[in-house]
């Protein structure tokens, strides 16, 4: 699906990735985790072609390079949540929703375009408030709004699509943060993908296929969440003691900090 | 929702249609027992039965005019919105971002010391060189916050404004520096200049107008979806495939080729950007699919209404138009600084 070879990047002078090298297949729900200040958000904005870097050209979406794909198929193909949602967005939540289905109709929405706004809020349980002013939402119902926004984006006929989340929970409740998770799970299991930069490390060891734990730049550790969440890696990593033991309700790891 | 529009697109033309044909029978001269709207279809019809004079009053002074209100204010308040949405600050007109002041500045300096080379140059260009150069002096000044505001293909909103009130400064300068070197006559001129006119309007100015209106609407007016997007943030909207650079481009080139050539026209009227976007969100939001085409319309309605009043009220003299739109702006501006005194 993705794959990145020996990928770094820059701010001035300081190097924020170093020499990265990641490969996602079709199907993968990839977790990006680590301390504040490792590099995720940048190893994701680098991946989805929004931070431009002289190695862009090393990054291979569907085995072509971002520069061979036009604009409109690549909105197509792959879609992404940011962290940072603008505050004042003076129009209808419906209104902002279907922004994501501004790729496929020209002036106005098609039945189907509606259709998969509907699903995508519906999804995310925004669909009750349709008809608010975007502007008068709390900020976790807000962060629900763009993420249907970007589900109706990838509600489409094209198999193997890409979906980017930058911290995609933050300000969820416990339910909403679960059923936004199993939502992308459906969409992963069928043969699409998900890249999520999370906090969470229990939410990513319970639902991602794969981890990549990053720590001032460079990869620390990466493959199934039972390889990276060790004790070690992680107390090392984050610099805190940490014991990890299996979670009685999903049997995978579970960390314990403190 | 796009049938909603067109509702309201043909409401909107019908109440222009009918301002128009209002606003003919406005003035001063006195047709007898004709009204002007059979004097007007004589013209086009039965030009022999039509008198010189009446000809002239009808077709050349109030139908010309009437007709380059109704596309200098479209052009105003389309320039005007679409600036708003590569901002995302309903504050954000052509004359905020000094296009209207450059415009000025050239023409200014054209019309003082204009008088000194003029009678060495060809006929043509003696007459259309304040034109010339209030549109050279638009698209130099574009160009300029243009630069100074963009690197690496990404643009800087907040050097850009800056910029903008840089080159009003240095606009408002030289014109003040202007007054003094200017003989009586040049110095009505000046004012004409700043405070803006529709005396001057004749088709010849209206066909020009026409061009660049069809020219800037073709490529801008379907830029709703866009602009919607640019709200959620450039990159998110990049994300749904809206090809943003580019769109920014076509925004500055085309809005220097309006407000240029409406300035050299008709001097700065100021605000027509401003309220007619104001007034379009508090009834749609800034669901730019429907406001771009509706200020299309709306910019004509309201400067044909400033225009009548403005050359009706103290008849046979007239007030400059640009008091007039002044009149109905500040207000708006002071509620829209109100409204947002919390977010900006």
């Amino acid at each position: 699906m993705i794959k990145a070879h020996q990928v770094s990047y820059s701010h001035k002078k300081y190097h924020i990735l170093k020499g990265i090298d990641v490969s996602i297949e079709y199907g993968e729900l990839l977790a990006i985790v680590g301390p504040n200040g490792a590099g995720k958000s940048t190893l994701l904005n680098v991946l989805a072609n929004e931070l431009k870097t002289k190695d862009t050209e090393r990054i291979f979406f569907k085995e072509k390079t971002f520069s061979e794909w036009n604009i409109d198929d690549l909105a197509k193909n792959k879609a992404k949540f940011s962290q940072h949602n603008p505050a004042d967005i003076p129009l209808l939540v419906k209104d902002v929703v279907i922004m994501g289905r501004y790729p496929f109709f020209e002036a106005s929405p098609r039945r189907e375009d509606l259709e998969a706004a509907e699903n995508a809020m519906r999804k995310t349980d925004v669909f009750h408030m349709k008809n608010r002013a975007y502007n008068s939402l709390s900020g976790g119902e807000k962060q629900r709004v763009h993420l249907s926004r970007v589900l109706a984006q990838l509600e489409n006929s094209i198999t193997h699509k890409l979906l980017f989340l930058d911290e995609p929970l933050n300000n969820l409740d416990v339910k909403h943060q679960h059923k936004i998770l199993k939502t992308i799970k459906d969409f992963t299991q069928k043969a699409n993908t998900t890249i999520v930069v999370i906090h969470d490390l229990n939410l990513a060891a319970q639902f991602a296929n794969k981890v990549v734990l990053m720590d001032k730049g460079k990869i620390v550790s990466q493959g199934e969440p039972s390889v990276v969440f060790t004790e070690d890696i992680i107390t090392k990593t984050y610099g805190f003691p940490c014991k990890i033991c299996d979670n009685p309700i999903t049997k995978k790891p579970m960390i314990i900090f403190g | 929702m796009l049938n909603k529009l067109n509702i309201y697109i043909a409401i909107s033309f019908l109440l222009l249609i009918l301002l128009s044909i209002g606003a003919l029978y406005i003035g001063v001269y006195n047709f007898e027992d004709k009204s002007p709207l059979t004097v007007l279809s004589n013209v086009i019809f039965n030009p022999a039965e039509v008198s010189l004079s009446e000809k002239y009053v009808i077709w050349d002074i109030r139908l010309a005019r009437i007709v380059m209100a109704i596309l200098i204010g479209s052009i105003l308040a389309v320039s005007g919105t679409v600036m708003q949405g590569m901002f995302k600050n309903p504050l954000a007109t052509p004359d905020l971002i000094g296009i209207s002041a450059g415009a000025t500045l050239m023409a200014a300096i054209t019309i003082v010391l204009g008088a000194h080379f003029k009678h060495f140059l060809p006929d043509f260009l003696q007459f259309s060189l304040l034109s010339i150069a209030a549109f050279i002096g638009a698209l130099g000044t574009m160009l300029l916050v243009y630069k100074m505001s963009t690197s690496n293909n990404k643009t800087n909103v907040v050097i850009m404004l800056l910029s903008g009130v840089a080159i009003s400064a240095l606009g408002f300068a030289v014109v003040g520096l202007l007054i003094y070197l200017s003989s009586e006559e040049q110095l009505r001129d000046l004012t004409f200049w700043n405070l803006g006119s529709l005396g001057g309007a004749t088709w010849t100015k209206n066909a020009v107008l026409f061009t660049v209106l069809v020219f800037s609407y073709v490529i801008l007016l379907p830029k709703g979806k866009a602009l919607n997007a640019m709200m959620l943030g450039e990159k998110d909207a990049e994300h749904i495939g809206i090809p943003v650079e580019r769109i920014k481009k076509q925004i500055i080139v085309l809005t220097a080729l309006m407000v240029g050539t409406c300035v050299a026209f008709s001097g700065t009227i100021g605000f027509v950007g401003l309220i007619v976007p104001y007034i379009l969100r508090l009834l749609f939001k800034s669901n730019y699919q429907l406001i771009l085409p509706l200020a299309a319309v709306m910019g004509s309605i309201l400067l044909l209404i400033a225009d009548t009043i403005s050359r009706s009220i103290v008849a046979p003299s007239e007030v400059p138009i640009g008091v007039l739109t002044a009149f109905m702006g500040a207000p708006v501006f002071i509620a829209i600084l109100i409204r947002f005194k919390n977010s900006m």
